[in-house]
């Protein structure tokens, strides 16, 4: 577990996301009302990049493609949400944000594995 | 020798039947809706090209008889076609001709294909992923296994081409189907992977099978200056024209001169795999493409018909993926000069069909078009066109000599034997 930087906090403005590459391992700075999260770059609904999705209102996250969202002050689940966010452990110092960051996190998607090839046979 | 009266026009020539056609086939309404619907829905058609979706989750759409149909590369990079169409609302799903899924819909996710409508999704095998408000509308009396896409015959082959079939059951295989039209230019296409450098599509009047019969008769090189002064010689005549089962010809590669024609230059320096320089081979395929290989570039027409007396003609360039810039050029530069818009050769071609098209419009009166012309099989033979309609008619159960006759089998060309 090592501390990666990955910005300045004056990088992500109030109540907005942005996505960075800390040392490779790509992920998203959420500032909510001036304190920041750190979590993969997708929606663990459907893979939605939430650089470009996510809308952060009233410390909540929503995923303005299906709706899915997050208290992003105690991660919670809201409304019709069915898996909860993962997040990397922030830290500030002077002025520049720290992510703890052990493997990159990831989420498991339906996928149709199975290989398809005798589908006319 | 002499002009005729209206009675003697429309007479049948002094040839053999199955010599000629009845113009009607290029100008009925109905007998158009028939072909659609007996054979462009039941043949194995090429698509697009497997390096215009070379990555995964890119994509190409197109339509044959009017099906909207959707091609894509999964993650696995096995390319499967689907029908375009969402069994929600049986909304159009992509209406761009070609993209990447890896970005996101303003409606769905990245990696899937959405519908816009109301945000139904699939993944690249064609399994619904996502209906929105699933269980507050259906309950659990529609899931997603039940709407899939609707999935198609599909097959890469000859060259990196995608073939799609629209039957589930097709009479043959495309492998069976082809018929080793492909035998003589295999290895070559075969050889390494191809890449398309080249696409234009044409919106022409006239009648699809009329740009077929050009691609597949050379006697017409009377109106090509450039095949006259960089062709016509003893090996040029000698080339044979060669008729495969279920339609399909190809005829015989000899040495073109390049440097014949003013302005060019020799195209010695550079060809297609396990080929001597400056071949010229053509396929021609039941019912409507055509693969023409001029040493450095090959090209292939795939033809959508629109209407009897509108086609479309999609026209493609293509090199080998591992070409140099250079080599690129040379073949982009070699292909445009005969085949491009602008090239030597492509607009006389136009000009052929569309006066043709010009006098088969839509009710104009039945008229012979002759197809009696033999000469063992060579280049100026026109049994490429009679073994055309002759599969043609099998489809159709018509004679193309007279479209108001059932077929009766009379076999006018000898077909090669199958290796």
């Amino acid at each position: 577990m090592t501390w990666k930087y990955v910005c300045s906090a004056t990088d992500v403005p109030k109540n907005t996301l942005k996505q960075f590459d800390a040392d490779g391992i790509m992920l998203v700075v959420a500032n909510y009302g001036g304190r920041f999260r750190a979590f993969p770059p997708v929606c663990p609904h459907m893979e939605e990049p939430l650089e470009e999705s996510g809308i952060i209102a009233n410390c909540v996250l929503t995923c303005s493609k299906h709706l899915w969202s997050w208290d992003l002050g105690t991660l919670s689940m809201l409304g019709e949400t069915e898996k909860p966010l993962k997040t990397y452990d922030v830290k500030e110092e002077e002025g520049k944000l720290f992510a703890l960051i052990d493997k990159e996190l990831v989420y498991e998607f339906e996928n149709s594995d199975g290989d398809d090839d005798d589908f006319f046979k | 020798m002499v002009a005729k009266t209206h009675e003697q026009w429309l007479a049948n020539p002094p040839l053999a039947s199955g010599e000629w056609i009845d113009s009607r086939i290029y100008s009925d309404q109905g007998i158009f809706e028939e072909e659609l619907d007996k054979i462009f829905k039941h043949t194995w058609i090429p698509v697009c090209h497997e390096s215009e979706l070379a990555k995964p989750y890119d994509f190409r759409t197109t339509s044959i008889a009017r099906e909207p149909i959707i091609v894509t590369r999964g993650p696995d990079n096995v390319v499967r076609a689907f029908l375009n169409v969402c069994p929600h609302r049986g909304m159009l799903i992509e209406r761009r001709p070609s993209g990447s899924f890896m970005e996101a819909q303003p409606s769905g996710n990245p990696k899937r294909m959405t519908c816009m409508f109301h945000a139904w999704q699939f993944d690249m095998k064609g399994n619904c992923v996502y209906i929105s408000r699933e269980k507050e509308g259906f309950q659990d009396r529609l899931t997603k296994e039940d709407v899939g896409l609707r999935r198609l015959r599909c097959e890469v082959k000859f060259g990196g081409f995608v073939w799609v079939n629209l039957d589930d059951n097709p009479v043959a295989s495309l492998e069976d189907w082809a018929a080793d039209a492909f035998g003589a230019l295999r290895k070559t296409l075969d050889a390494e992977p191809l890449e398309v450098f080249h696409y234009h599509k044409a919106i022409v009047s006239t009648n699809y099978k009329l740009w077929h019969d050009t691609n597949c008769e050379f006697y017409h090189d009377f109106m090509h200056y450039h095949n006259r002064v960089t062709g016509f010689n003893d090996a040029y005549f000698a080339r044979k024209n060669e008729a495969f089962n279920h339609g399909h010809i190809q005829v015989g590669t000899f040495e073109v001169n390049y440097d014949q024609y003013e302005g060019f230059e020799s195209r010695a320096g550079l060809s297609f795999p396990h080929l001597p320089p400056n071949q010229w081979y053509m396929v021609d395929l039941f019912p409507g493409m055509n693969f023409n290989l001029r040493g450095s570039a090959l090209r292939c027409d795939i033809v959508t018909p629109i209407g009897p007396n509108k086609v479309m003609i999609e026209f493609r360039g293509l090199g080998l993926k591992k070409d140099t810039p250079e080599e690129r050029e040379t073949r982009i530069n070699h292909h445009n000069s005969i085949w491009g818009p602008f090239g030597r050769n492509l607009h006389e071609d136009l000009i052929g069909v569309t006066g043709q098209g010009s006098t088969t419009l839509p009710g104009s009166e039945s008229r012979r078009v002759l197809h009696g012309r033999h000469e063992n099989q060579t280049i100026h033979d026109e049994n490429g066109m009679r073994h055309y309609y002759e599969e043609w008619s099998r489809w159709m159960n018509r004679m193309a000599s007279d479209p108001s006759k059932p077929f009766t089998a009379e076999r006018h060309v000898e077909v090669a034997a199958a290796e």
